[in-house]
């Protein structure tokens, strides 16, 4: 009986994968617009879908060849983020696991399956190690870059401002939030400042009562927030009831979602949030994207939503997939790829001002490049501040203390391998 | 016709008794374990390995585990989820402190673990019943996924918090971790589900097994004829957990590759007793019908708009899925409440009397 149908399901697939493919990029994104996590999800998902669009209606793709961007939905889970990575990996160029939990399932598996990762701005911060991880990408930075940006953040440039105080660091209990703590807790030895980490449980995401208490009782210098979906909205309205002040509680680029803060209006006024990208939508590429997509009504957002950091973050992302898949076909004169020659492309992206102008980007996001050796290109971030009804730029762009990172990113690329062993390792690289 | 049975005489007691009385059970099983242990490895694709085959059998395991406790013996539990994770961290441990260790002996260690942690939680069921001992198993799972998060020394200091499965070799072949082959994985699975099968259904039929019976239908009863309570319950609470301690370890070595505490949360207890009750309580085989409902259908269901060539977006497909499963559910506990298993038995009813029905 669970044979038969088994086999019978066997056959159905023998029957789906035996079809004729015609020529496309297939770059399957393992997206969530259901579950916990979904309205977080839904802005940048949207993002990065209708800029692939746009490039489609527009260009006829990439280089010619049409842009296939399906996705896959995991309601964040990981075991259906497998499932997902499971059937779309015979054809698929690229993995876009979109969750740390579920990059950490796939990860070990990509250098049998040989697919790269694409993880941007998220996954595990020792990935930028290239050549250790030589088929995982977390550009344009990571979340050690991003803890060390919000520190510099906090004491306006000098760190020995941070001296003697005490910093809450509020994270979901999950492999996401926890993934600063090495670094912030490393920096707090440097530097002189307490750490107090505060776990908040996914299933009590909603109801932050406790966390808040003790951060009333101990009261924090700063509080900083790994937060997500419902966790955000969560922690923010939490904030508000106990008068917590806002220019003291700084988030991860995932914590800055306007409809979190949308709920607290006028009270959420000095709340700040860390962004490699900007909401901006003046420029060609958005343009092209409304006149293309959104006005052609092939776009799931609505026309607030285009307005939103998110929105605006999901464009940059594929927008890097997108350079990476130019330069792939540049670098290996064909259009149509293969996983390996856009692991090669992703490695060699140069966002330089000008190919930023060129791709009617400006302003959106920060230089940077990526080569063999270095997979996240450390691009920097602003400060985007909540002024009572949109996030606005309020700093200029920082850049994370890499001196202070890159060591750590190697030990732990390093101890990653020895426990995978036998993990091959880059030793070709240069720098 | 299919299932005819006459010129099948039995001359003995014991060829009455036998697990097969009847000839095409027999011959329905060596088809089926034909399937699973020849023409599936040999046709199967890596996404039916690790989306349909690997997980049905290790849920499957995990419900009989629970379905020993629940079922034979009568006592409710939901820390199902939490005692798999007591086997996974118990294996992670062992693999990772002695490199060399073979993994099945390992994997069928870390049951050991699991079982002394629910003989420990079993020892209210000596006082309380039903719903007050669900509750103390209740207390079991937040308490235990909780440690797995706070204990640091189970996930050898990793900064994520998460198991990752190392790789590993049985007699030079890849078995576990990113190097393994599905099927492999697979094959290691299989050796184990039927291992544990075998066991099981040799238990719940034996001396011990109707002590459970007994214990479960009145435990006063029980105790007036001579069983020991104490005895009874703890053991098939020893059993249980070993059983669910062993397909916790199956769960994140043989499929998963990595795991983090909430993956044994309470979701992953209601899951496997949704199996375990779907399938039917107090039947082996109804582990493995739940299993498949439960497990694989959602996953084929999600292949059949693509396979049928309708343009559904991947989220509506999931929310369509999430309703006919539900209404599966509800279905077939109306139409068999006792599960598919007791459903199977009365098809088997009907093919035996067929077509003279009475």
């Amino acid at each position: 009986m669970r044979q038969i149908k088994t086999l019978a399901l066997a056959g159905a697939m023998a029957l789906v994968g035996g079809a004729t493919v015609a020529q496309e990029l297939y770059t399957p994104n393992l997206s969530y617009r259901t579950g916990p996590f979904a309205a977080t999800g839904i802005p940048l998902m949207n993002g990065q879908r209708d800029y692939m669009l746009m490039l489609n209606a527009r260009d006829g793709g990439i280089g010619g060849v049409p842009v296939n961007f399906e996705e896959c939905e995991t309601g964040y889970s990981t075991e259906k983020g497998v499932e997902c990575y499971e059937r779309t990996k015979e054809k698929a160029l690229v993995t876009q696991p979109w969750s740390t939990g579920i990059t950490l399932q796939v990860l070990p598996k990509t250098n049998v399956d040989q697919i790269p990762i694409l993880a941007p701005g998220y996954g595990f911060s020792p990935m930028a190690d290239g050549k250790t991880f030589q088929w995982a990408f977390n550009p344009p930075a990571s979340y050690w870059d991003g803890m060390s940006m919000i520190l510099q953040g906090l004491a306006e440039g000098d760190l020995s401002n941070l001296a003697g105080k005490k910093i809450a660091h509020l994270h979901l209990d999950h492999p996401y939030g926890k993934e600063p703590l090495p670094l912030l807790e490393a920096m707090g030895e440097a530097h002189g400042f307490e750490v107090l980490p505060i776990p908040v449980g996914i299933s009590e995401m909603q109801n932050q009562s406790a966390q808040w208490l003790q951060i009333r009782r101990e009261r924090p210098d700063f509080v900083i927030m790994w937060g997500w979906g419902a966790m955000n909205a969560g922690a923010i309205t939490e904030a508000v009831k106990t008068r917590y002040p806002m220019d003291q509680f700084v988030g991860v680029w995932w914590s800055g979602h306007s409809d979190d803060l949308q709920l607290v209006g006028e009270d959420g006024k000095g709340f700040r949030s860390v962004s490699w990208s900007l909401p901006k939508t003046d420029g060609a590429a958005m343009a092209a994207i409304k006149e293309h997509v959104l006005d052609a009504g092939d776009s799931l957002a609505s026309e607030e939503e285009f307005n939103e950091v998110f929105y605006g973050r999901g464009v940059v992302m594929s927008a890097i997939l997108a350079e990476g898949i130019i330069v792939a076909q540049e670098m290996h004169d064909t259009k149509e790829l293969t996983p390996a020659q856009l692991r090669d492309g992703l490695e060699n992206v140069n966002f330089t001002p000008e190919r930023i102008e060129e791709l009617g980007l400006t302003g959106m996001m920060a230089p940077f490049s990526t080569s063999c050796s270095d997979h996240t290109g450390h691009s920097g971030a602003w400060m985007l501040e909540w002024n009572g009804t949109e996030f606005v730029q309020a700093s200029d762009l920082l850049s994370p203390d890499r001196d202070a990172i890159g060591p750590l990113e190697a030990e732990k690329a390093a101890e990653y391998a020895s426990a995978n062993a036998p993990w091959p390792i880059n030793e070709a690289c240069e720098g | 016709m299919l299932y005819r049975t006459a010129g099948q005489f039995k001359s003995t007691y014991q060829a009455d008794q036998a697990l097969f009385p009847i000839r095409q059970d027999a011959v329905l099983l060596g088809i089926i374990l034909l399937f699973a242990w020849v023409i599936l490895p040999l046709t199967a694709s890596g996404f039916v390995f690790q989306t349909l085959l690997i997980p049905v059998l290790i849920y499957a395991l995990a419900a009989m585990g629970l379905n020993i406790l629940s079922g034979y013996a009568g006592q409710l539990s939901l820390g199902t989820g939490a005692f798999m994770g007591v086997g996974a961290y118990a294996c992670y441990k062992m693999v990772t402190i002695f490199p060399e260790m073979n993994l099945l002996v390992a994997v069928l260690l870390s049951g050991v673990f699991s079982a002394g942690v629910g003989v420990m939680f079993g020892l209210p069921s000596l006082r309380i019943k039903g719903f007050y001992l669900a509750i103390a198993t209740l207390a079991a799972q937040f308490f235990l996924v909780w440690l797995f998060e706070k204990w640091a020394w189970l996930y050898n200091y990793n900064a994520s918090g998460a198991i990752q499965v190392p790789n590993l070799k049985m007699f030079g072949v890849w078995v576990a971790g990113p190097q393994a082959d599905d099927r492999a994985h697979y094959y290691f699975v299989l050796v184990v589900v039927t291992l544990l099968t075998i066991v099981a259904i040799n238990l719940t039929r034996g001396s011990l097994g109707r002590s459970w019976k007994a214990v479960r239908d009145m435990d006063i009863a029980a105790e007036l004829i001579g069983i020991n309570l104490l005895k009874a319950k703890l053991m098939a609470f020893a059993v249980s957990s070993y059983i669910i301690g062993v397909s916790g370890a199956l769960f994140v070595f043989a499929w998963r590759g990595a795991a983090e505490p909430n993956l044994f949360d309470i979701d992953l207890s209601f899951r496997v007793l949704f199996i375990a009750i779907i399938g039917g309580l107090g039947s082996i085989l109804g582990n493995y019908l739940g299993a498949i409902l439960i497990v694989a259908l959602p996953v084929v269901l999600n292949t059949m708009p693509e396979a049928l060539g309708l343009d559904i977006k991947s989220a509506t497909v999931e929310h369509i899925n999430v309703m006919v499963v539900g209404a599966l559910i509800v279905f077939f506990l109306i139409v068999e409440p006792h599960g598919l298993a007791r459903l199977w038995q009365l098809i088997r009813e009907k093919l035996i009397h067929w077509p003279f029905p009475y």
